[in-house]
Parts: C-alpha cells; sequence; structure tokens
C-alpha cells in the first residue's frame, strides 16, 4: 500500500539493424508523469498499440525504463529486481500451474519465499474467501471455468501483499456476464484490500466502472488524467470524447454562421442550425469551421412550440429499455440522440431539436483540442 | 421477392441435434432477425436457407416450392458475409459488377452498367465507383457490399452476423446505417445476430433461438415487454433483468406477492391478481427490468425494501447500481454523478406494475399487468 509515482517515463524499444538499414523505433510512451495516491484504483486506457501494457510491464520491471524515474513510495525502483518492487500482478491469460491444485497454485510464491507451512495456509486461508475461491482449493486449473481461473490468479498476486496490485487486461478473455460478475469482484475487493491498484484495458465501460481515476493514453502519450465523470463530461480534446461514452459523443463538422445577431451551429449537408450557446460567443466567430460535439442524452426533442433547431427523424430505434433518433447530418453522419419519452417515432417526421448548451463541446478542426469557452 | 417458410427442419451433426422441429414463416420483403447466443443454431438455420446445409427431416419452402433439393447457387439467395469480403484490388464499379460477370449469371457489359448505375443510386455510392475498398470509409464499405448483393436482384439476402467484428463504436454508427438503409433493400432479408441492440433496432419480427429450437416470434416490443419465458426475458435488456422468487399470499381474499424475505405483502394489480390466483403453485418467479427499480437513502414507508450497495458502475450516462438483499443481488439505474459507498444502506422499490410473473418449473410467463393492452399501445 503505497502511492506510486512515474516521473517523465520514455520507453523506447531498442533500435535494430537489418543489413545496412536501420530502424529507428518511436518512443512507445512519451514523457508520462502520473501521480497514483496511496489505495488509490487507477486505469490505464487507451487503443492497442498505446503504451498501456509497455507502462505496466515498466512497472513491474519487466520493460528497462528508456529514460525517467518510478517510485514506489518513496522509493526509487528503476534498477530494481522485478521480485523486490513489491508488485502483485495478474495477467490477461491466467498462466496457473497446470499440475498444480489451486491451494498450491495460490501458495506458489510464499513457498519461493520459504515460509513455514503454517504461515502459508494462514495466508491463503485469509485471501481465497475475497476472491470467492474456498471452495475450489483442490481443484486442479484445468476444470475451472475462465471466471474461476482469473480469480485463483488474482488470489495469487494478491498473497503476497503487494504495495502495488497490476492488473493487465484481467476480463478480456471471459464471456460478457463472467465479465460483469467479476468487474462487480474486483471493486469490492479493492475497497477490502485498498491496495493501489493500477488495471489496464482498452474497454471503456471496465476503465469507467473500476477506476477512481483514468489516464488515457494514445500513441504513448497521456491524454487526460481525472474521475470518470470529469473525462466524461470535461474531454480535452476530441479523442478522448470519442473514446469515452457509449452510445459515442456526436462530433460533427461545422461552420459558424451568424443571424439577427446570433452565433449557429451550421451543418452544411442537411441545413440545420443549431444556437451556439453563449459561453462560446466570445471564441467563436462567423465562418470559422469547427467540430460540435455533444452526447445522445444532451440532445432533445421538445415541443414544436418551444426553442429548438426543425429537422426531421432519419433513423428511429427501440431497443428496448431506450429509444434512440438519429438525423441524418451528412454522408455516413448523424446526430444521434436518446429519447426521454416512450413515444415511437416515424422516419421522415418533423421534430424540433434542442440540445443541452452546458454539455456542448467545441473542438478544434486541425489540432482536435478542445476549443474553451470564456468563463 | 419471396416469402420462405421452413416446416419441422431438425438437423443433427453427429449426437449434437443442431436443429430441432424448427418452424418459421418469413414474409415477403419482410427484415427477420434470427437472435440467440453462440451454438443456438442461428447459423444453422441461414445456411438451411442458402442450402448449404442439408436437413435430415423437414422442408425447406421459397414461394409455395419446396426446394430442399435444389442447388444454393439455383435458389438466387445472397449471402452477405461478417467482414464484406470486398475485393481489395477491384474498384467499386467491379465488385459490384462482380457476380453478373459470373461464369454462372454471365450478363452484357450493357445490362450490368445499367443495373449498376441503378443499384448504386439507392445505395447512394454513385460517386465511388472509381474508388478501391480502402479508400473508403466503413459505412461506405458497407454500401458497397450490399450494393453487390442487391444487383443480382435475389430472393433473399441472407446476412451473418455482419456486424459483429467490429468495435462498439463502429458497430453502433453501423447498425444505424444499416437500419437507414432497410427501406432501399426492399428485398426478404434474414438477418443472424447475437446482439440485442440489433435485434430490436433492425427485425420487423425476430425469432429467438435457444439449443436448436424456437422460443419465440415476435415484433421488438413483443419480445421485451411480453417474453414467453424467461430465457427470453434475460436476453433483451442491459443489464440483465432482475429475477427472484415470490410467494403467494392470501390475505383478506386479496392475493398479495411476499419477496425477498420481506414481512411486508406487496399489492398486485386486480388482473395480475386473478391470474395468479389461478395457478397452481404458491411459488412464482418475479421477474423486474432494473428501469423499474426505484431506490433512496431514507426509508418512506413499508413498500420500500432495505439493502445494501453491493457494487455500483458509473458507465458514463448513467450508473448502474447493484443492491445486495440477503442473498440477491438487485441491479438498477441511478445517473451518472451518483455518490455511494460500498456496503452503505440503501432502500428500493420495485414498480410492481411492471413486474413479470414466470412460472417456477417451466419458467413460462404467466402475466403481466395489461399484457395486452401495452403491445398496442406502444404501436
Amino acid at each position: 500500500m503505497s502511492q506510486l509515482v512515474l516521473q517523465n517515463v520514455f520507453k523506447r524499444y531498442e533500435n535494430k539493424k537489418i543489413g545496412r538499414k536501420k530502424i529507428v523505433n518511436d518512443y512507445a510512451v512519451k514523457d508520462l508523469c502520473l501521480h497514483c495516491e496511496e489505495g488509490e484504483f487507477v486505469g490505464i486506457l487507451g487503443p492497442s498499440g498505446c503504451g498501456k501494457t509497455t507502462t505496466l510491464r515498466m512497472v513491474a520491471g519487466l520493460e528497462d525504463i528508456t529514460q525517467g524515474d518510478i517510485f514506489i513510495g518513496d522509493r526509487k525502483i528503476n534498477n530494481l529486481h522485478p521480485k523486490d518492487r513489491n508488485i502483485g500482478l495478474a495477467f490477461e491469460d491466467y498462466a496457473l500451474y497446470p499440475p498444480m491444485n489451486v491451494y498450491d497454485n495460490i501458495a506458489f510464491n510464499l513457498r519461493a519465499k520459504n515460509l513455514a507451512e503454517a504461515d502459508i495456509k494462514k495466508e491463503v486461508m485469509r485471501i481465497a474467501p475475497l476472491m470467492k475461491v474456498e471452495d475450489l482449493l483442490e481443484h486442479s486449473p484445468a476444470g475451472l471455468s475462465g471466471g474461476q481461473k482469473q480469480r485463483v490468479n488474482i488470489a495469487r498476486a494478491l498473497v503476497r501483499k503487494p504495495k502495488v496490485l497490476l492488473l493487465d487486461e484481467p476480463l478480456s478473455h471471459l464471456d460478457g456476464k463472467m465479465r460483469q460478475v467479476l468487474r462487480m469482484e474486483i471493486k469490492r475487493l479493492h475497497k477490502e484490500i485498498q491496495c493501489t491498484t493500477i488495471i489496464v484495458t482498452h474497454d471503456q465501460l471496465e476503465a469507467m466502472s473500476l477506476a477512481d481515476r483514468i489516464a488515457i493514453m494514445k500513441d504513448g502519450q497521456l491524454q487526460q488524467f481525472g474521475t470518470p465523470l470529469e473525462i466524461y463530461d470535461n474531454p480535452v480534446n476530441e479523442f478522448v470524447a470519442s473514446f469515452i461514452g457509449e452510445p459515442p459523443m456526436n462530433i460533427t463538422k461545422v461552420k459558424i454562421t451568424k443571424t439577427n445577431g446570433h452565433l449557429f451551429f451550421y451543418f452544411p449537408m442537411c441545413d440545420l442550425s443549431i444556437a451556439v450557446p453563449t459561453k462560446y460567443e466570445s471564441v467563436l466567430k462567423e465562418g470559422m469551421e469547427v467540430k460540435m460535439g455533444v452526447r445522445p442524452t444532451d440532445l432533445f426533442v421538445v415541443d414544436m412550440t418551444a426553442m429548438g433547431s426543425v429537422t426531421q427523424v432519419g433513423v428511429f430505434e427501440n431497443l428496448g429499455d431506450e429509444r434512440r433518433i438519429s438525423i441524418e447530418v451528412g454522408e455516413d453522419e448523424y446526430l444521434t440522440l436518446i429519447t426521454t419519452d416512450e413515444r415511437r417515432y416515424k422516419v421522415g417526421e418533423q421534430i424540433k431539436l434542442a440540445v443541452n448548451e452546458e454539455k456542448t463541446h467545441v473542438f478544434d478542426i486541425d489540432t482536435g483540442n478542445r476549443i474553451k469557452p470564456k468563463q | 421477392m419471396a416469402n420462405i417458410k421452413l416446416r419441422n427442419i431438425t438437423k443433427t451433426f453427429g449426437k449434437i441435434k443442431a436443429l430441432d422441429q424448427v418452424n418459421l414463416e418469413i414474409k415477403d420483403k419482410e427484415f427477420f432477425v434470427l437472435f440467440g447466443p453462440a451454438g443456438a443454431g442461428k447459423t444453422t438455420i441461414l445456411k438451411t436457407i442458402a442450402g448449404i446445409e442439408f436437413p435430415d427431416d423437414g422442408h425447406v419452402i421459397f414461394n409455395d416450392d419446396i426446394v430442399n433439393l435444389v442447388e444454393p447457387a439455383k435458389r438466387n439467395v445472397s449471402m452477405v458475409f461478417e467482414n464484406y469480403a470486398l475485393y481489395p484490388h477491384l474498384n467499386v464499379f467491379d465488385n459490384i459488377a462482380s457476380p453478373m460477370r459470373s461464369p454462372l449469371y454471365k450478363k452484357d457489359e450493357e445490362y450490368i452498367n445499367k443495373q449498376i448505375v441503378k443499384v448504386t443510386s439507392t445505395m447512394k455510392i454513385d460517386h465511388l465507383l472509381e474508388r478501391l475498398p480502402s479508400q473508403l470509409s466503413n459505412g461506405q464499405r458497407q454500401r458497397v457490399a450490399l450494393g453487390r448483393s442487391l444487383v443480382r436482384d435475389p430472393n433473399v439476402f441472407l446476412m451473418d452476423e455482419p456486424l459483429a467484428h467490429l468495435d462498439a463504436k463502429l458497430r453502433h454508427h453501423m447498425r444505424t446505417e444499416l437500419k437507414a438503409m432497410q427501406t432501399q433493400l426492399d428485398t426478404t432479408t434474414i438477418y443472424v445476430t447475437h446482439d440485442y441492440m440489433e435485434a430490436l433496432s433492425l427485425g420487423d419480427r425476430i425469432a429467438i433461438i435457444n439449443e436448436g429450437k424456437i422460443e419465440q416470434i415476435g415484433t421488438g416490443d413483443e419480445v421485451y415487454y411480453t417474453p414467453k419465458n424467461l430465457f427470453v426475458a434475460k436476453l433483451v435488456g442491459e443489464p440483465e433483468i432482475n429475477t427472484f422468487k415470490g410467494e403467494l399470499a392470501e390475505v383478506n381474499q386479496k392475493v398479495k406477492m411476499k419477496v425477498l424475505n420481506q414481512i411486508h405483502l406487496f399489492d398486485l394489480e386486480l388482473d395480475v391478481e386473478q391470474e395468479l390466483k389461478k395457478h397452481h403453485s404458491q411459488h412464482v418467479i418475479v421477474g423486474i427490468r432494473g428501469l423499474n427499480v426505484s431506490y433512496s437513502f431514507v426509508k418512506k414507508d413499508d413498500t420500500q425494501i432495505e439493502g445494501s450497495v453491493y457494487s455500483f458502475e458509473p458507465i458514463g450516462n448513467k450508473t448502474i447500481l447493484i443492491v445486495k438483499i440477503g442473498d440477491e443481488l438487485i441491479r438498477t439505474i441511478a445517473p451518472n454523478d451518483l455518490q455511494v459507498d460500498i456496503d452503505q444502506k440503501i432502500f428500493i422499490e420495485f414498480d410492481f406494475k411492471n413486474a413479470m410473473f414466470f412460472d417456477m418449473d417451466t419458467e413460462e410467463l404467466l402475466v403481466r399487468h395489461n399484457q395486452e393492452e401495452i403491445i398496442k399501445e406502444v404501436l
């Protein structure tokens, strides 16, 4: 139980020489700074190849650090052997020892440390109920389901009483239902043991539901580090905005137009205008092209007499729990909203569209960065 | 143009019964979805219609003709594959022309030209004819693949999980695209999926398949609001429907419901009460969706049930809150800025008006409030 700090960490995989050609690798991780508090649950989230697993492996000591420092507590661990770092690791594939039963698998690390059998038993019996594997101790791994294997795997990582627990995509091999159950258990486990925990995942849902704070990475660089709600409500750029949330945020290229002294987001392909929220009036100018982002829950169908923009239903989807309207705003482009009533809309039906001004985002068309409103 | 019937189709692979007495009738121009978990037999049904699998027993009927012995190529069906399988080295025009240039359908270039103009304008891809697949967006690729199937003017489109390989975000987008194109297809379509959102969104009607048998056939609203049994109820909706045991108790000639070891007996709607009175058993399974469970942190009256927060998952636009009551976990929906702690005391309340009641043994739906009206009302 310690804080984990990454200071300006870089990783570059070794450059290779093939004949006369020299392959220069780009940095896999670039200038990464992360400060995880003691007992915090941090999710590292990003698409494949973003450097999230490389980061985890550097913390674990399985990869060298090209530049920068990593601290657990006050101790710099750059040059420590993995076994001396006091880390618990659980990978995506469970890698249990097949000839040993569950008890021996969990006890393995402790036996390697030459602990007395009585102490080992005490520890195993302490951890087993936490991961709900106490009834499986006599079983061999071959007879276990994927979910049970992952429970044993995590129990094995925990039994060493690590200062930091590292989980690398622990749920991605499991089917939907099992994933849900284990997600719940991992969340409760963390509350129980209060161990600083890092989970690496490409699944935004997993990161959102488990982590206290999420670090989103892309191309080796940290994009944003914040609580799930901060990231959901205030994404720093288009990448983060589109990566978080299901159904995804609507992000569309629009032109700023001016009518009767008011600014509008104008969708040229479908002749739709949505009023620019007053908070953006000082940073946007007529004729500018920007990307507008709004989540499907922040667009509303309002009464025809209310303020709003007239448009028509392009696609209506009835999904049981909820209903969605998509408005065609270009080739391959839609504005999707989740309706708030039970009504079944017809395709082509005229509706009036209003938007939650507080939750409208504007992104620069070239850099993708958020254009902040003037406070 | 075709309506398709399957009569008592049975198919075994070795000892495994893949299809067991399957009966289906798909209307002309209908968008029909085969929906079920992996291994249910959905794809086997599709292949049987295509003629790639031969049934052990039963008839496949196209427009009143039994086609069991008709070769796949002569059935004039068009299969759309999971990854769309466009030829990467051919441009859009040649990709769409490819089935008409095949030795089997060999058509002259003038005819091909005419057909392509027609199809590409309905699919809104007529400006892309010179492009290679690699120069197209995902949505455009989907339309080219559908256009290539459409150009042959098939009796029926068969689609086997065309969106399954996409990530969640793209899948959502492509589903919307496909739904937008539905009216332009104007051809009987059979669509296989294991994703309930695709099934509900796209299907005019949905057949729910489980272990080679059909559990229910109905519209999206029918399977969502009046699932024939527990299996169907659990398959549609996210989070999964809450189910727990209920015990009937008669008080002053009124049937009430005892659940989750509560002392309080819950009132039932009159129609539900009357139906359950006729039931042979004291015990039923109550099914109630997360949307119909509310929560609060202070107790107002006895209709609220005390529990503790087992877990909570903020997933963006909402939080899924899991409440533990005795040994049962009940899922409910909360706003995304919910502030709770694990094991905190909490009270939940069921909206029994929207509950469904199932037989303990057969797991068939017994009754729900307003069963007849609920479907009519929403249509």
